[in-house]
């Protein structure tokens, strides 16, 4: 039996995991962006100031580059040390190098300045750019997989220095006589898997154990002009389920309303 | 050796042609090479008898044949996974615990009070596992979910093995089991300790227990 280790400002690791959930920031007069509502406790004297303030105008200009949910992000000025947390789910840092890194906006806890932070083109992720480190959450570990890969949009974080993912259907079990019979009657229902994010080219896949989501965490709207994807409502982004396309001689919805 | 455990919560296993593998369904993370998921209408393996039989011992979890050749990632709910091999045995398992199977494994299903009567069908009302429990006999592997870590307990003859039967996951090998009651009179004015009911285990196997006394 261990006792509960004791933590005081000096034994705290440096940007580095407390244990596999909390993650400790040094600040040594620096900043750092980080999601409303994850930082747990902290030691020293730190500001957190909403965004959107005068002061921190210059920074916002480097390194937010989505200004529309900037409500959801706060940066964290002083000096101490500031453990971040979120639900229990497993919680890790990343560096990057001169390197760019997608992921979904519901794993993003906190970010060095240094990074900047786009909207991805792909509806419900971000994009960092630069050098720096940054902090994600996950339900259980993180995998890395190299592509060629075909995720499932829920078990997907993000990835790095990959061509953008696209939709891949499996539909070989709803063609043919028992295929047919199968997708106007949903005996038999659906497999689940007939949908998956197919990623190829060079570049990392990050992969949760599990195929539970954060939360959607609004990324902020993008305006609506031609050519820009999903330029109107941010739900029914790529995290979300069922969307198989209509297929000929489906009775609307009834599979649905049948199976699964 | 067809899963390799990725970390607590992940499976990778391997696809082969002609070799097939049952999982449950959306349990897929990810996967590579051409392998195909297939909803499983009967629910596993054997004819319609077998499938009448699921749906009526309410063993019938919805699974997916997976085909074809490459390599899956499994997981599901976040739950921790344990890989547990057969060689010759059989393993008696809820089948919503079953994560994933190979093929080769023979499925079944199995009535409560085949194995100790009335007893039997109380331990299975206890234990959640209610009249009918599911058995997977032969050789292979099968990837059990459960919540929280899981230990095994191996079962030695002489050295029967007592388990709370809301943290019992599975057991396999030649095994009795039998539900010991503690209950006392202090349970019945409603200061028992919580503990009136156990699973005892008994014979040579293994059984396997979750670090939570929460179902799944």
């Amino acid at each position: 039996m261990s006792t509960p280790l004791v933590f005081d400002p000096t034994t705290l690791p440096s940007d580095d995991n407390v244990n596999a959930y909390t993650f400790c920031v040094e600040l040594k007069g620096s900043q750092w962006f980080l999601q409303k509502g994850k930082m747990i406790a902290y030691y020293g004297r730190i500001d957190f100031n909403g965004i959107g303030h005068g002061r921190l105008d210059r920074l916002l200009r480097t390194s937010f580059h989505s200004p529309l949910h900037a409500s959801d992000w706060v940066v964290a000025e002083g000096s101490g040390k500031m453990l971040l947390a979120d639900r229990a789910f497993d919680v890790n840092s990343f560096d990057l190098d001169d390197g760019n890194l997608t992921i979904r906006a519901g794993n993003l806890l906190a970010y060095q300045p240094t990074l900047a932070l786009k909207q991805s083109i792909v509806p419900g992720f971000l994009t960092l750019i630069g050098t720096g480190k940054f902090v994600a959450a996950s339900n259980g570990p993180v995998v890395f997989m190299e592509p060629p890969v075909r995720v499932d949009p829920q078990a997907l974080v993000g990835w790095a220095d990959c061509p953008s993912p696209c939709h891949h259907y499996d539909h070989g079990y709803m063609t043919g006589v028992m295929g047919g019979v199968r997708a106007l009657t949903g005996i038999g229902g659906a497999s689940g898997e007939e949908h998956q994010f197919e990623f190829v080219g060079a570049g990392t896949v990050l992969l949760q154990s599990s195929e539970v989501l954060m939360p959607e965490q609004a990324t902020g709207v993008v305006g609506s002009e031609p050519g820009v994807p999903s330029g109107h409502a941010p739900a029914g982004g790529p995290g979300q389920h069922g969307s198989a396309p209509r297929l000929p001689g489906q009775l609307g919805d009834l599979q649905r309303r049948f199976g699964l | 050796m067809p899963f390799r455990e990725i970390n607590s919560k992940m499976v990778e296993a391997t696809v082969t042609p002609g070799q097939k593998m049952f999982s449950q369904r959306g349990a897929m993370l990810a996967y590579r090479g051409d392998v195909s998921f297939t909803p499983n209408i009967t629910g596993g393996q054997g004819g319609l008898a077998s499938m009448i039989g699921r749906r009526v011992a309410n063993e019938a979890t919805p699974l997916m044949t997976v085909e074809g050749n490459g390599t899956v990632m499994f997981g599901h709910g976040g739950h921790h996974i344990q890989v547990v091999q057969l060689t010759g045995d059989t393993l008696y398992v809820e089948a919503d615990r079953l994560l994933a199977f190979d093929g080769t494994l023979h499925q079944g299903t199995m009535f409560m009070g085949s194995q100790g009567g009335v007893m039997g069908m109380v331990r299975g009302q206890v234990t959640g596992q209610g009249l009918f429990t599911t058995t997977l006999g032969g050789h292979g592997a099968v990837a059990v979910m459960a919540h929280g870590g899981v230990i095994e307990l191996p079962i030695t003859p002489g050295r029967p093995v007592h388990v709370d039967p809301q943290a019992y996951v599975a057991h396999h090998g030649d095994v009795r089991n039998k539900l010991s009651t503690a209950l006392g009179w202090r349970d019945m004015v409603g200061r028992g300790s919580g503990e009136a009911f156990q699973l005892e285990l008994s014979g040579s196997g293994a059984v396997y227990v979750q670090a939570s006394e929460e179902k799944l």
